[in-house]
């Protein structure tokens, strides 16, 4: 049945991309067979697996973790080819992950169509062999069934899987793997033409390409270049020299030459593909990169020092990094046209680099890509751009791009002469739309099921809205609170428009989805702000932001209609202390939550030590007795523990039994609402509930733990004072352990530790120090 | 004819008692200071300025500096009254004992200071300038610069300036053209003209020593591609003496409103030679170390002024007979009663005061925290006093130059008529007090420092420096009832700071026309808070000692009614300037510019 779940996956190639297929198969909680070959020389009686094994214990020590939790790492089953390939008789997919050499790939095909189930679908993560190639005389059994799925690496964090389905690819076959790619493994999926490099790679390729060449020919500081390739076109800072360094040097050659020997003789990639005696000299020295001596940058730790270093491109020297002349690009600012007009060597690179790129991507469609979306989507989801290339065109004007094409002589692509000065995106009755190749304008569709804060955005207005937080209408009853300052921070206006959710949404509406669109659910609370505030003394507005904080949360718990929190990326402190207090938690499955408040010198005071200890008191969870609750949340919450994943916040029990996960980040939000929905029925608010806590004792038994640790070096001074007062909360002060103690007293003891940490020097030390570098301070 | 007492008790009530000598003692290289040591030094500096540099203060303002080709002499007397000053060992006084000097701490200076500036202000710009190019030249400078020019400045020989202004370019120094042109043996030529230079020229020194703000051929646009040069009036022979002299000339001085016994010059360098101080492009950085203190130091001129003025104005008070006391006759005997029984001449006599001795305990506090920042063996003190010095810089440059100004003003408005014409030498008082209002950063720009960059660098760190011991204060004194009448108006303006550090900080980040309109209210807001922080912790040592003092309790009594009035009828200006901070800018900016 090739429209039947997939419920077991087969990885064959253990290298980094394999593996990291396979880790996020298994994160997915599907169990994936991982294997490769027997190694040359394996002695009789030796682990005939160990290429597979060695690569599922190398993804345990992988930073960032290609693995979302331990469970996942169960699910990766170690084989080789010779002995267990007749077991992907078992699997629903096959993906093919070996070296990039056709005669192997075919080789193996050969053979998989042998053991293969008949429906089982089979994909190639290949990113430069085109299909048509790889399928060449095998059978139709087999070409029907397969398919290109090119994952981008680390293949858990990047969303982007670029699908291509050949020309006698079963459509079914290739919508069953999209959509387990989609549902299961959290992929955006984006449809390629089987053309060279696909899309993300053929563009990218040729940016970074032009970026290195058009550095050295104007004599560029990379410093520069990448100030200019970076955040003025809402790309990562790294620009173009820092990624190579991240993508590793040494690749760079092989699909160089892999895309020239594909591409048709006339494409504007040859006239960049020229051979770079530098790059070739510092590969060969081992300078291929972040995962080599260093690559176009690095940290020179001689004579015990750490200092950052840049090539010199014309001498092949490194030198003290600089910081990069942003004169021209503040002069500049949003305006794309004043910077590419700008007069200087960082106008013509950013014309000659990013023009140029734009150009090159229009000329695309149709030849890689159906439409212009796919080609912005690749290049968000792949390069992690804020906006693909056709979005930045809307910025440039397309009618201006093609008159400065055509002043230099540059061949200007048909869509761009199409256009006209109409723009490739426009919002027509609230729907954004797409410039077609018929000429007209199209509806962006989203995937089936798929619900977006920004599409509601487009079409309505918000019910309610303050400078920092808006509430929607999402349909059905359903209303969304999303919070809009910097890394949706928290802050008075914020739990005043929370305040104000809550009164309206009991009158209006059945439930509420607390959720975003931003990189991170909520940093926590705004510590600028806050010290600011201690800074003038003003002790009051810190009493007053803290006590408010607690009330609206409360009053969130006990709201008459059920609320779901879908946090995605950072929930931190105050952020991870409104999951705390949401009836259920729908987490995107990249969600990194945890009381962070220690690792600034302040305990949780929006209720998060309360909730923990509610939470890890309940029957089940411990041992009995007073002590092992306030111990356990003690070991995180002094820690500043913040999981990795879902997964892990779930062993924290910020996530509870019966919340669930969403492993694609666009699908997060109609999770949440269907969520929510289901717990409109009879639903009834939590009851508030009675602690035992240990007191003085236990606070005694916690001390003497974190003691230990400052003996040995681990904890510093400051760290004692601290825990001293996360310990006075956690066991309940003076409590006394016959008597069980209410809920609201240990929100005041949450109070009174806050406003006495937030008075020590140590911690406002703490603060200012997070607050200008984004590390903790260790004091 | 002007009178001066150098106040020697209140200074030492200061040093002594508000702030406490005995700690100084701490301070590395302190360690022999006593409070002896101390007294003796401000009684030399009292009979010094008392008898050498006042007798020349209204005879150097009626005669001027003359100029003639390239030449300037100061007014009479000038010239013997300098060399004395140098033999007494006061340029020396507050320098590195590495280079000759004497290490006195900022604590007790600053009081010596003051003196001058009482006595005779135009005077004390001399060694004043050549301070400042000291405390440059010593932070920034190469060992070589140091060892070569150091030694002779401190002595008091050799002078300096900054020469930082050109016709074009005065607040905004992003624009000055001044050109250094590097020679290739470490030295550079240095090529432009600079007007308003104090000392720039005179006869008093054997060399001068002028640190130039100019740009290298390289440099980038604006403030960020200054740098810093030594160039001297005569370059040095073999022996290290005067030698050849360099391409600098004086073009001419200013004729002023005041300080006219300040040579005002306009400095021309014509291909002179000089030598970076620093490294290239960071000029504006060696600059400022020079500005802080240069600024905390033209603060002191306007309570030197102040200390004049409100002398000049209490004797004249007391020896003027006009009309009499509402009250009833109080001088029977008398033609009429001396002035001083008018509640209105009182309201300006008891406003000068609470004005002038609450600045000298100000200037104080931040003294010490220069000396700590300086000298305190303890990192963390360093850093909390550099950030008290920080905050407190462009408090009290602007707030003790308008209130010496104020305080100027007052005083000739209690001599009436005699006071506008010059034989009592008050209104020149106000002439002198003036500048200082503008040199040095105006005191807008100071207030723009304020709000700006104090105010929002780290988070607001720096204004932890004042804003926690203050509200520590209060909270220890608020049970106190004998402190009640002032712990109770200083916590309550302490309240409206708060609420305007806030407003500000949240209405500046959206929009820094909202801070900039604010700014000058809000530094004098600062400012009265401030000086409440002072006469509360003033009229709480009186209030522990008036009991015991015996002949001593006088002055005690004094502080307290000083600090009733302070508290009573000056601090309350505070709940105006905080209305008028939450007004915002739109009145200020409505107005469209071609409607002026």
């Amino acid at each position: 049945m090739t429209n039947g779940k997939i419920e077991k996956v087969a990885v064959i190639g253990a290298g980094v991309m394999g593996a990291g297929i396979a880790a996020q198969v298994a994160n997915a909680g599907v169990p994936v067979l991982l294997l490769d070959i027997v190694p040359a020389g394996a002695a009789e009686g030796g682990d005939r697996s160990a290429i597979a094994r060695t690569a599922i214990e190398r993804l345990k020590k992988t930073d960032p973790a290609p693995l979302m939790s331990e469970k996942a790492a169960r699910l990766i089953e170690p084989g080789n080819i010779d002995d267990d390939l007749a077991r992907i008789g078992e699997c629903d997919w096959i993906v093919e992950a070996v070296i990039e050499r056709l005669d192997i790939k075919q080789a193996l095909y050969a053979k998989i169509e042998a053991a293969r189930r008949p429906d089982a679908a089979v994909s190639s993560n290949t990113s430069t062999i085109p299909l048509h190639d790889l399928v060449a005389g095998l059978p139709e059994t087999f070409r029907l069934n397969f398919l290109i799925t090119h994952f981008f690496n680390p293949p858990r964090y990047m969303r982007l899987l670029e699908v291509v389905a050949g020309a006698d690819t079963d459509p079914a076959q290739a919508a069953r793997v999209s959509r387990f790619a989609d549902e299961r493994l959290g992929k955006s999926i984006v449809r390629c033409k089987d053309s060279p490099g696909f899309i993300a790679n053929r563009l990218g390729v040729y940016w970074i390409q032009a970026g290195v060449v058009e550095a050295i020919d104007l004599g560029l500081a990379i410093e520069d270049a990448d100030a200019v390739m970076g955040r003025p076109f809402g790309i990562p800072k790294t620009g173009v020299f820092g990624l190579a360094d991240l993508v590793g040097l040494d690749l760079m050659p092989h699909i160089n030459a892999s895309l020239a020997k594909s591409l048709p003789p006339a494409d504007a990639f040859h006239a960049l593909n020229r051979d770079l005696p530098l790059i070739g000299r510092m590969i060969a020295e081992g300078y291929t990169g972040r995962k080599g001596k260093g690559g176009f940058y690095r940290l020179n730790t001689a004579n015990g020092g750490r200092v950052k270093e840049s090539i010199d491109l014309a001498t092949g020297a490194y030198r003290p990094s600089a910081r990069a002349d942003t004169e021209t690009l503040k002069e500049a600012g949003r305006d794309l046209r004043a910077l590419f007009n700008a007069p200087g060597p960082v106008g013509e690179y950013a014309w000659r680099v990013m023009g140029r790129t734009l150009a090159y991507a229009a000329g695309l469609v149709p030849e890689a890509a159906d439409d212009i979306v796919a080609i912005d989507d690749a290049m968000r989801l792949g390069y992690n751009w804020k906006e693909g290339p056709f979005a930045l065109i809307d910025r440039v004007g397309a009618a201006w791009l093609v008159e400065r094409l055509k002043a230099e002589g540059a061949t200007v692509p048909p869509l761009l002469e199409q256009i006209g000065d109409r723009k490739f995106y426009r919002v027509e009755n609230g729907r954004l739309q797409f410039f077609g190749l018929d000429g007209d304008y199209h509806d962006v569709v989203r995937p089936e099921g798929v619900i977006l804060l920004e599409d509601i955005r487009r079409r309505s207005q918000p019910v309610l809205k303050n400078g920092a937080a808006s509430l929607w209408d999402i349909g059905d009853g359903v209303a969304c609170f999303e919070i809009t300052t910097r890394g949706n921070s928290l802050d008075d206006q914020v739990l005043d428009a929370l305040d104000r959710t809550i009164k309206l949404v009991a009158r209006d509406y059945k439930a509420l989805v607390i959720y975003n669109e931003g990189r991170h659910f909520s940093v926590g609370a705004n510590l600028g702000l806050a010290l600011f505030a201690a800074n003038i003394a003003a002790w009051g507005e810190i009493e007053k932001l803290v006590a408010t904080g607690q009330k609206v949360y409360g009053a969130l718990k006990h709201a008459p209609f059920p609320v779901v929190g879908a946090p995605s990326g950072m929930a931190l402190g105050g952020g991870c202390e409104l999951l705390l207090h949401s009836d259920a938690v729908q987490a995107h499955a990249e969600t990194y939550a945890g009381l962070v408040e220690c690792g600034v010198g302040l305990v949780p005071a929006w209720g998060g030590c309360k909730e923990l200890l509610v939470r890890w008191s309940a029957p089940g969870k411990l041992p009995h007795g007073p002590m092992p609750a306030p111990a356990k949340v003690f070991e995180m919450v002094s820690t500043a523990t913040v999981s990795k994943s879902a997964a892990e916040a779930r062993d924290m029990l910020i996530l509870r039994e019966g919340d669930r996960v969403t492993m694609n980040r666009d699908r997060l939000l109609a999770d949440a609402k269907a969520r929510a929905l289901e717990l409109v029925e009879g639903y009834t608010p939590p009851e508030r509930v009675e602690i035992v806590l240990p007191g003085p004792s236990g606070k005694l038994a916690m001390m003497m733990a974190a003691q230990g640790f400052h003996k040995r070096g681990i904890a510093t001074d400051h760290d004692l004072v601290v825990a001293d007062g996360l310990a006075d909360v956690l066991s309940g002060g003076d409590a006394d352990p016959t008597v069980p103690a209410a809920e609201k007293d240990v929100l005041r003891l949450e109070r009174e530790t806050f406003m006495r940490l937030a008075r020590t020097p140590g911690t406002l030390a703490r603060i200012e120090h997070m607050l200008l570098t984004g590390k903790p301070l260790r004091n | 004819m002007q009178v001066y007492k150098a106040p020697l008790r209140d200074m030492r009530f200061v040093l002594h008692e508000l702030h406490g000598s005995a700690e100084l003692t701490a301070l590395e290289g302190q360690g022999e200071l006593s409070a002896d040591l101390i007294d003796d030094v401000l009684e030399q500096a009292a009979n010094f300025t008392e008898t050498v540099l006042l007798p020349l203060n209204a005879s150097g303002d009626l005669e001027g500096c003359h100029y003639e080709n390239g030449v300037v002499r100061t007014p009479q007397g000038f010239r013997q009254a300098y060399d004395a000053f140098r033999e007494a060992g006061w340029n020396a006084a507050a320098s590195d004992p590495a280079y000759g000097g004497q290490g006195l701490p900022a604590s007790v200076y600053k009081l010596v200071e003051e003196m001058i500036c009482s006595s005779n202000l135009s005077f004390g710009l001399y060694p004043g300038l050549t301070h400042g190019a000291y405390l440059a030249l010593r932070s920034h400078g190469s060992q070589e610069l140091k060892d070569a020019w150091l030694p002779k400045m401190v002595e008091g020989r050799w002078s300096g300036t900054m020469c930082l202004t050109e016709p074009h370019c005065g607040t905004d120094l992003g624009l000055l053209r001044t050109r250094a042109i590097p020679q290739g043996d470490g030295s550079y030529s240095i090529t432009g003209s600079k007007i308003f230079i104090s000392a720039g020229e005179h006869d008093l020194t054997e060399n001068i020593v002028h640190l130039v703000l100019a740009r290298l051929p390289d440099a980038p646009k604006g403030i960020k591609g200054i740098s810093l040069f030594l160039v001297p009036k005569f370059l040095q022979d073999a022996d290290g003496n005067p030698g050849p002299r360099n391409g600098v000339s004086c073009s001419g001085i200013e004729h002023k409103m005041g300080i006219k016994a300040s040579a005002t010059c306009q400095i021309n360098f014509d291909a002179a030679k000089g030598w970076l101080i620093g490294e290239p492009h960071k000029g504006m950085r060696a600059m400022f170390t020079m500005m802080n203190s240069e600024r905390v130091s033209v603060g002191t001129q306007g309570l030197g002024v102040a200390e004049a003025a409100y002398q000049a104005a209490v004797a004249y008070a007391r020896e003027r007979l006009q009309g009499r006391s509402l009250a009833g006759a109080k001088y029977p005997d008398r033609p009429a009663d001396p002035i001083i029984v008018h509640p209105d001449v009182r309201r300006m006599l008891m406003t000068a005061r609470a004005y002038t001795e609450g600045c000298r305990a100000l200037c104080g506090w931040v003294a010490r925290a220069l000396d700590e920042h300086e000298l305190s063996p303890d990192q963390q003190i360093r850093t909390a006093a550099e950030d008290r010095v920080a905050l407190m810089t462009p408090i009290v440059k602007a707030l003790f130059t308008d209130l010496g100004f104020e305080v100027a003003n007052l005083a000739v408005q209690t001599y009436g008529g005699h006071g506008y014409i010059r034989e009592h030498g008050v209104e020149q008082y106000v002439r002198d007090a003036r500048i200082a209002q503008i040199y040095e950063g105006t005191n807008g720009v100071q207030a723009l420092d304020l709000v700006g960059r104090k105010m929002s660098s780290n988070f607001g760190r720096p204004l932890r420096s004042f804003f926690h011991p203050v509200l520590a204060f209060i909270d220890a004194n608020l049970e106190d009832e004998a402190l009640a009448d002032f712990i109770g108006p200083l916590a309550k303006s302490f309240g409206t700071l708060q609420q305007a550090t806030a407003h500000i900080a949240a209405n500046g980040l959206r929009d820094p026309e909202e801070a900039g309109a604010a700014a000058t209210d809000y530094l004098r807001l600062f400012g009265l808070v401030a000086l409440g922080y002072m006469w509360a912790r003033m009229a709480k040592i009186a209030v522990g000692k008036r009991e015991t003092a015996g002949a001593d309790a006088a002055f005690y009594e004094a502080k307290l009614v000083t600090a009733r009035f302070y508290m009573e009828r000056l601090l309350p200006q505070t709940g105006a300037l905080w209305s008028a901070i939450r007004s915002g800018k739109a009145s200020t900016m409505a107005l469209g510019e071609d409607r002026f």
